[in-house]
């Protein structure tokens, strides 16, 4: 029975992708294109450094840490409660911004014909590793609160820090001038 | 008599489908898939006359020409590649790439097998054969459907019936040749019959999408469409770095 496995995984994908690619063009309005064009935004509310801050905010120790110190196990109780609403708040945002991204990304280079596949095959990565990130974040913060999740979220940041660099050290291999191109990208929006 | 109703269905519900094809023209657009529908109707009809004339030889027969539709099926594949991503030269070029990588492993594991096995035969049965080359199919319909769903490839009603109703008979038939290769599997009637009715299923969906011929979607202006690749995708990995840079004080913690 095991000799079955690689034909039912490989129906089992084909299966997947029609279903996703019927529901995607169903749900697209008919004749349409979506394009999705990235909106210039003022630096105040909202910006890329106010929505750093409000995760730094929500993990932060400092709050919960007077909250420890200086009240009852019920509103401590409370307080975790709220943190973990808005952690998974924020880390659903954040999800939904780095679909929205990769989506205009590929509806802007579909017709390139200067399309680099490496490079493709490289962003695509990047986002589904930021996307799983999301994923199990909000999975631990739903498990065991965004104070008791720390240590597993520690080690989640670090393993993905070490397969993105896995993967950045591959494609310098494979590709290198794609990668001095990206690298660049990279280093110059770091924070 | 059930295997027998399915039977002449499909032979009735293919000649609609040729057919409609000659009054809407739609051979001209999708010569590939009509000649598929036309060589699998004009097979069973040949298989009908000599099964009437020349009982002995029907299993033979039946067998050797098997592997007539599962090869033609490739040209499908090939129209439905070019059709589905024609409008779209960027998504083509990734498509291509990871097609050629998927034919790549599939020859090099091949290979490998005829070179380890000393004992090895072009297939131990028909039934393996039919399902390796559908397994191969089946491989190829979902890189091309991965790529058009990650695109947003936008494309004609004709062409969505064609691709979703062929790889849904791939996806079907796949799994049934893959459960009845298995010894003691093949003289039971059960998955014998989900080919036949999952063909009729595709059937349907062909007759619906494509009963009249269906423009292809408008085409954006190529100036506008045309931008620096490098500079998009720079852009694009540079917000990437902006938001995991959201989740920097994870190192913090």
């Amino acid at each position: 029975m095991s000799q079955l496995l690689p034909y039912f995984g490989v129906g089992f994908l084909l299966l997947a992708a029609l279903i996703l690619w019927a529901r995607q063009s169903l749900t697209t309005r008919k004749g349409s294109v979506e394009l999705f064009m990235p909106r210039e935004r003022p630096s105040g509310v909202g910006s890329a450094t106010s929505r750093r801050n409000l995760g730094e905010r929500i993990f932060d120790l400092q709050d919960w840490d007077f909250v420890r110190h200086e009240t009852s196990s019920e509103i401590q109780r409370m307080f975790q409660r709220e943190r973990a609403v808005l952690a998974i708040s924020w880390l659903r945002r954040t999800r939904r911004q780095i679909t929205l991204l990769i989506r205009t990304h590929a509806a802007e280079v579909r017709r390139s014909k200067n399309l680099q596949p490496a490079m493709e095959l490289k962003l695509l990565l990047s986002y589904l590793s930021l996307v799983m990130l999301c994923d199990i974040l909000i999975g631990l913060i739903w498990l065991r609160g965004p104070v008791g999740a720390r240590k597993v979220v520690r080690r989640t940041f670090d393993w993905t820090a070490r397969l993105h660099a896995a993967f950045e050290q591959l494609i310098a291999i494979v590709d290198p001038a794609n990668h001095k191109g990206l690298e660049t990208g990279f280093n110059q929006g770091k924070m | 008599m059930f295997e027998q109703i399915l039977w002449w269905v499909g032979n009735a519900a293919e000649a609609f489908l040729l057919l409609r094809s000659f009054k809407e023209k739609l051979y001209e657009k999708y010569p590939a898939f009509y000649f598929y529908v036309a060589i699998v109707l004009l097979l069973q009809l040949f298989r009908f006359s000599v099964f009437v004339l020349y009982p002995l030889a029907f299993p033979a027969f039946y067998w050797y020409t098997q592997f007539l539709p599962a090869t033609v099926g490739y040209a499908v594949i090939i129209e439905i590649f070019k059709q589905g991503l024609k409008s779209s030269p960027g998504a083509a070029r990734m498509a291509r790439v990871v097609l050629w990588g998927v034919l790549g492993t599939v020859i090099l594991k091949v290979v490998v097998d005829a070179l380890s096995s000393p004992t090895w035969s072009m297939a131990t049965s028909f039934t393996g054969l039919e399902r390796n080359l559908r397994t191969v199919q089946a491989l190829l319909i979902s890189v091309i459907t991965i790529v058009l769903t990650l695109y947003k490839v936008p494309n004609s009603r004709n062409l969505k019936g064609i691709m979703f109703g062929y790889g849904l008979y791939i996806c079907a038939s796949v799994m049934s040749l893959a459960f009845g290769s298995l010894p003691g599997n093949a003289t039971r009637p059960g998955w014998r019959h989900v080919q036949p009715i999952t063909y009729l299923a595709a059937l349907c969906i062909w007759t619906y999408t494509l009963w009249s011929r269906y423009p292809d979607p408008e085409s954006e202006e190529d100036s506008k469409i045309e931008r620096d690749y490098r500079l998009i995708a720079e852009q694009t990995s540079r917000a990437l770095s902006k938001i995991r840079s959201y989740f920097k004080m994870g190192g913090e913690l």
